[in-house]
């Protein structure tokens, strides 16, 4: 019996997801300072109330994962506000008077692309 | 011997949005003391309030108040093309506008976004006859009766020059 030859099919999907996941990270100045994972979520809301006021404090944003001691977390934004998340956070400068920056490791469409990257791999 | 010369302009093009506001304040009296001032600090804090310093950044751009009549408390603001809607956004979140010290409450109703002045201007007199049409049944006095028709005549004539 012969098998017939599959044909070769490719499929592109030209929607853009709805959601964008970034793995930030919270970096201080002083080694000392720590926050909850609300405080973490105000000083973001802070930012973007600095940046763009009311209309972008109110940018739908969800904090999916915070780790307390790396001071990292996963946001989960809406596809239409994540230059105005980014830029947000990018020009947040203190917390309660402390110098801090947040650092974005990774941005994607998918979650799952998060959960490794070529740079923290480690191949046995 | 004929010396042509050339003479190059250029020109910056200001693509400019006009919007006709009607300035509604509680106390009449204060209404007459309106000023381009007032009014271009109270959009300003609005701006600010509501988009951030993204909106105060777009505003300090080309923005202005380019006519204020206090006895009817048309307002025409000038906004660049760009931007106009965003700002226009913010024009519902004015409460109040500080004048002489006193918070006055007040309500910015946009009646007319226009390309140009002399659009604005069309409106402002199509609207202020329909203004005087409504408020004619409701004048008390004969003097007020005759002084409306009279603008109104006024309105007239200068709807037919320009058409």
């Amino acid at each position: 019996m012969e098998k017939k030859p599959t044909p070769y099919e490719r499929v592109v999907c030209k929607n853009t997801s709805l959601y964008h996941y970034m793995k930030i990270n919270l970096v201080f100045d002083s080694r000392n300072k720590s926050l909850s994972a609300e405080q973490f979520k105000q000083l973001i809301i802070t930012g973007l109330k600095d940046l763009y006021g009311e209309v972008g404090a109110a940018f739908p944003f969800d904090v999916l994962t915070f780790n307390q001691t790396e001071l990292s977390a996963i946001l989960r934004v809406y596809h239409s506000s994540l230059v105005k998340l980014w830029s947000a956070i990018t020009l947040i400068g203190s917390y309660e008077s402390v110098s801090c920056a947040f650092r974005v490791t990774q941005v994607s469409p998918f979650l799952l692309a998060l959960s490794g990257n070529s740079r923290e791999m480690e191949v046995f | 011997m004929f010396l042509g010369f050339k003479i190059t302009v250029n020109c910056l093009v200001c693509v400019c949005r006009y919007l006709l506001c009607e300035v509604c304040m509680s106390e009449r009296s204060m209404l007459r003391l309106l000023e381009e001032k007032d009014i271009f600090q109270a959009v300003k804090t609005a701006v600010t309030t509501a988009h951030g310093q993204y909106g105060l950044a777009l505003f300090n751009i080309g923005s202005a108040v380019r006519y204020v009549n206090a006895y009817t408390g048309v307002v025409m603001l000038r906004f660049r093309k760009a931007h106009y809607q965003l700002l226009w956004s913010a024009l519902p979140f004015i409460t109040s506008i500080w004048k002489q010290g006193q918070r006055v409450p007040c309500f910015f109703n946009c009646i007319h976004v226009g390309g140009t002045i002399r659009t604005c201007q069309k409106f402002l007199i199509r609207y202020s006859r329909q203004q005087l049409f409504r408020m004619l049944p409701h004048c008390k006095t004969e003097g007020k009766v005759i002084s409306s028709i009279i603008i109104l005549r006024i309105i007239q004539i200068a709807l037919t020059n320009h058409l």
